[in-house]
């Protein structure tokens, strides 16, 4: 779903705002709706934006519920959005082991 | 380096596949991240369902073991502490050990990840004393720490039952179970087993905030409509330390779709018979293709595997076809039934056999003493019997099997169990410590060996430490309601009963269709 004419209607608070959904990364349920309202209709724009499913699990438990966040307020089933790109490093891994690559085997 | 086959992941699917491919002679190498191999198995301390083939009343811990002897007796190469970072689909995975990354190909690639847990937010869920349900099995079964004093579950699963149960023999108190559901979600068997020990059910509730500053310090719930809409003045508070979650598992299908597999809309990568996906000698097989039991995920590696040997030439067609097909009746047998995935969200009504449902099983989590007398497996009478409290048609068939004076019928693999009267039932008690339900009782009424009026229970007692003999004691009722004083005549371990201590007590004659768990006061 990247269609940009998707007209949502204005951004209004909701109560449960305040509630962490991405815990690695400490972002709120708010701040992922507002980026929906701002205009991002994909998990992977928003992940870029917030930087949601970006900390040490790599989105392994907030997977999910950002992309129910995102497709709720578009009014969208979670399965009709795609997940987040997969791409390695699967694991968070630290930049001086990639330097220790081995390729001589 | 190189493999003929690379397997990623050493759970219950990854460790099959490897041992399959492995007779088959090709060269294996197996990665997993964490530093045992096993995946989740090993945690897995309750008896699984099945056949004997689908090692049905082994506990997963024990299976967890013989597959490694199976791995490590065939050559299979296991890297542990090895998470697979990247895989490509020219079959070269990326592979972190210790400080650096490593390139490793193969001709052939099971990805075996599993899955990982679902999480619910709520008010409160970000405190410490919120965890998977999975979570707290680890930290019980793998790291022998109680999770908590005093738990609520939310989620009535197998996940959530099992873990429950698990909670309450690690001695935690385990305060109710909530399921925004209107049913319970898992095997009946598996619910009775904490109703009758006072465990009480809260379906049609989801939890609304959990409560403390630093850590968890209670816990509210509240009732939902069938729209999952929140109904007011509904709300129950619990004390608790911890609050378990056991709301699903999602497939960890990263490095498929990394890899460029074609997947599905739940997440899951599309697959043809064998688990070989969009790529081209690139299997995925167990959770990873789709959420199952452990069962169904050691034949599902299995099959990969005899695929992948077969597309390498380690074995002929012929050979192949043959293999295959006695895994496929295996798989399919294990699909059998209520709780199968093709009827996941079919209503329970009747059973095969055509007996009503108990409703009070689902809702409740114990059958009635009306809803049981209907059953095939429940037939009250006078000396030394069974009492099979087996209600839903699931794949399990080992009461049959082991019963020396073939008292037990069970026709096909997801038949009620029947006892046949006409056959000379001798109580050793072989069918209540295997029912992986504990679902078998026996009752005693015989003459010289019981007092006049009153009947011995044997039940499957799993629980430390465990009763002294002849010591006072409490009878309960398949709701975990006190029913009368009684008190214990034999307690029985022995190798054959699998680690499932047998409990006998005496109550009087008229709670011997009443009395089916036993307390100490």
């Amino acid at each position: 779903m990247t269609d940009r004419q998707y007209i949502i209607g204005e951004f209004s608070p909701a109560s449960d705002d305040d509630l962490i959904i991405c815990r690695c990364e400490e972002i709120t349920k708010g701040e992922i709706r507002r980026a929906v309202f701002d205009g991002m209709f994909n998990i992977c724009e928003v992940r870029r934006l917030l930087r949601c499913g970006m900390g040490l699990c790599q989105g392994l438990t907030c997977g999910r519920l950002v992309k129910s966040v995102i497709a709720g307020e578009i009014g969208l089933s979670a399965t009709a959005l795609e997940d987040a790109t997969a791409r390695a490093p699967m694991r968070p891994t630290e930049m001086f082991i990639f330097a220790k690559e081995v390729t001589d085997e | 380096m190189s493999f003929d086959l690379m397997v990623i992941g050493a759970g219950p699917a990854g460790l099959s596949a490897a041992a399959e491919a492995a007779s088959h002679g090709l060269k294996v190498a197996v990665f997993d991240e964490n530093a045992l191999p096993g995946g989740q198995l090993f945690k897995q301390i309750h008896k699984f369902f099945g056949s004997k083939e689908h090692k049905a009343k082994m506990r997963g811990i024990d299976i967890g073991i013989e597959l490694l002897e199976e791995t490590d007796s065939l050559g299979v190469k296991v890297f542990l502490n090895s998470p697979v970072v990247g895989l490509y689909k020219n079959r070269e995975i990326v592979v972190r050990q210790k400080e650096t990354v490593r390139h490793f190909k193969a001709d052939s690639i099971i990805v075996a990840t599993g899955a990982s847990e679902n999480l619910l937010p709520f008010d409160g869920w970000t405190l410490p004393g919120v965890m998977g349900a999975g979570a707290a099995q680890t930290m019980m079964n793998i790291n022998r720490v109680k999770p908590g004093n005093r738990v609520l579950m939310l989620g009535s699963g197998n996940v959530g039952l099992v873990v429950g149960f698990q909670l309450l023999q690690a001695g935690c108190e385990l305060v109710a179970i909530a399921d925004a559901a209107p049913r319970i979600g898992g095997y009946g068997v598996h619910a009775s087993k904490l109703t009758r020990t006072g465990v009480p059910f809260y379906l049609s509730h989801t939890i609304m905030r959990a409560e403390g500053r630093e850590n968890v310090t209670g816990v509210v719930i509240g009732q939902v409509d069938e729209n999952w809409q929140h109904i007011p003045d509904t709300e129950k508070h619990f004390e608790v330390d911890t609050i378990c979650l056991a709301v699903g598992l999602s497939p960890s299908a990263q490095l498929l779709k990394m890899a460029g597999c074609k997947m599905s809309q739940n997440g899951t990568p599309v697959c043809d018979k064998s688990g070989e996906t969009s790529l081209y000698n690139i299997f995925a097989a167990g959770d990873v293709s789709g959420i199952e039991e452990a069962s169904s995920a050691m034949i599902e590696g299995r099959i990969s595997a005899a695929a992948a040997a077969k597309k390498l030439g380690f074995i002929s067609e012929k050979s192949f076809q043959k293999r295959s097909g006695e895994l496929d009746a295996a798989l399919s047998e294990l699909r059998q039934g209520m709780f199968a995935p093709q009827n996941r969200n079919a209503p329970l009504e009747k059973t095969d056999e055509g007996f009503n449902i108990s409703k009070s099983l689902l809702k409740k989590g114990y059958i009635t003493e009306e809803e049981i007398s209907e059953y095939p497996g429940f037939k009250p009478g006078a000396g030394i019997r069974p009492v099979i409290e087996c209600t839903q048609n699931i794949p399990c068939d080992p009461c049959r099997d082991i019963c020396p004076k073939g008292c037990i019928k069970v026709e096909n693999i997801v038949s009620l169990p029947v006892y046949d009267e006409n056959t000379n039932c001798t109580g050793c008690g072989l069918c209540v410590a295997a029912c992986p339900g504990q679902a078998i009782f026996l009752t005693d009424d015989r003459p010289g060996k019981v007092e006049e009026g009153k009947v011995a229970i044997t039940i499957p007692y799993e629980f430390l430490p465990l009763p002294e003999k002849v010591g006072p004691g409490m009878a309960y009722d398949r709701s975990g309601a006190p029913l009368c004083p009684a008190y214990v005549s034999k307690i029985q371990e022995s190798a054959f009963l699998g680690k499932t201590p047998l409990v006998t007590f005496v109550v009087p004659k008229n709670m011997a269709m009443r009395a089916r768990f036993w307390k100490a006061v």
